[in-house]
């Protein structure tokens, strides 16, 4: 799997683009930063809710800012994209092989699930029904938890990339 | 021995930087990236409802999302000032550093503002309409914070800046 993923992004060929042009990193570093910003902010608040605090705003009413994060997500990608593709140093496989980075996408594929759960198991309808100061069931409050874990949870592991030899140092690799 | 080598050589800031430990520099930078997620996308979410989006949400309902602004701010304080006593010498010289910090000053002046004049307004705590002000602080909220992030993050390409701005390293050795 890794050498396919590795062909998809010698083919996207941005390396010369990236390592010929100084400021494309840094300004994708800035709109992953607020992608990033966006996500936790819309779904890490409504899970929040969902688990109690901040009681008297709707679940529901926080859910419509959740298309903010969705577009949080896909800058995410695209500009996630850019840096595995265009890595000026070791090319996408010194990414593809790092095991922090590989930790980060299992833990967005979790959450992404879990997501899927939440809209496709009735959970949202439950919590969508209940008025603004309502307790959510027990489920929902499950999905916030796995939620809220695997969304911080990418994040450390995202700032591990650079430090991976931290990371395997720690797991005694 | 000048005042800034003498921190930065503490016993602290030296673990801080230097221990193998996963707990230490990555975790630090970590919750750096997880405080920051924080505090702007709450903020950003109070700002656009006092924009006028996702009208069903109370607005004296927000006040409740303060904590959590706090919660991401002390988050940051600790691992803002952890990093910045490991790496005195470089930050306290470095331009773009020292406008996020300004940047930062001016978005919690901006916030204690928000709450002082409109959420601690007696005719709006009392359920009236939402103060003209808010609008102007919402506004002014997601502009400073914006700029702490990109300032934040171009302080990590110091020659860039200098390239582009004609403004290296200020002061010092």
């Amino acid at each position: 799997m890794i050498e396919s993923l590795n062909s998809f992004f010698l083919w996207l060929d941005l390396g010369d683009f990236v390592g010929k042009n100084d400021w494309v990193w840094p300004i994708c570093e800035i709109l992953h930063f607020f992608g990033m910003a966006a996500i936790i902010g819309t779904v890490g608040l409504t899970d929040a809710r969902m688990l109690g605090l901040a009681k008297g705003i709707p679940i529901k009413a926080l859910e419509k800012f959740i298309p903010l994060g969705v577009i949080g997500f896909l800058i995410n990608i695209v500009t996630g994209v850019i840096f595995i593709a265009g890595n000026p140093v070791g090319g996408p496989i010194e990414y593809l092989t790092n095991l922090a980075l590989q930790l980060k996408m299992l833990l967005v594929l979790i959450a992404g699930i879990n997501l899927l759960a939440f809209y496709f198991t009735g959970i949202e309808k439950k919590v969508a029904g209940l008025p603004a100061d309502g307790d959510a069931p027990t489920g929902a409050k499950v999905v916030a938890i796995v939620s809220l874990i695997a969304w911080f949870g990418v994040i450390f592991m995202g700032r591990l990339i650079m430090y991976n030899d931290t990371l395997l140092y720690a797991l005694g690799l | 021995m000048n005042w800034i080598d003498a921190i930065q050589n503490s016993a602290y800031p030296v673990w801080v930087r230097e221990s193998p430990s996963i707990f230490a520099f990555t975790w630090i930078l970590s919750l750096h990236a997880m405080g920051l997620a924080i505090i702007v996308g709450v903020n950003a979410i109070m700002a656009l409802r006092l924009l006028g989006f996702v009208p069903e949400i109370r607005p004296q309902a927000l006040r409740k999302l303060f904590p959590w602004m706090y919660v991401g701010f002390t988050i940051n304080a600790f691992s803002g000032l952890s990093l910045l006593a490991a790496n005195l010498d470089n930050d306290s010289h470095n331009f773009m550093f020292l406008l996020k910090l300004t940047f930062i000053a001016l978005a919690m002046t901006n916030m204690e503002l928000l709450r002082a004049k409109v959420f601690d307004n007696p005719a709006f705590v009392a359920g009236g309409p939402l103060p003209s002000q808010a609008r102007t602080f919402a506004l002014l909220s997601l502009v400073l914070w914006t700029s702490a992030i990109i300032c934040g993050r171009l302080s990590e390409y110091p020659y860039l800046v200098e390239a582009f701005t004609g403004i290296g390293r200020l002061g010092g050795k």
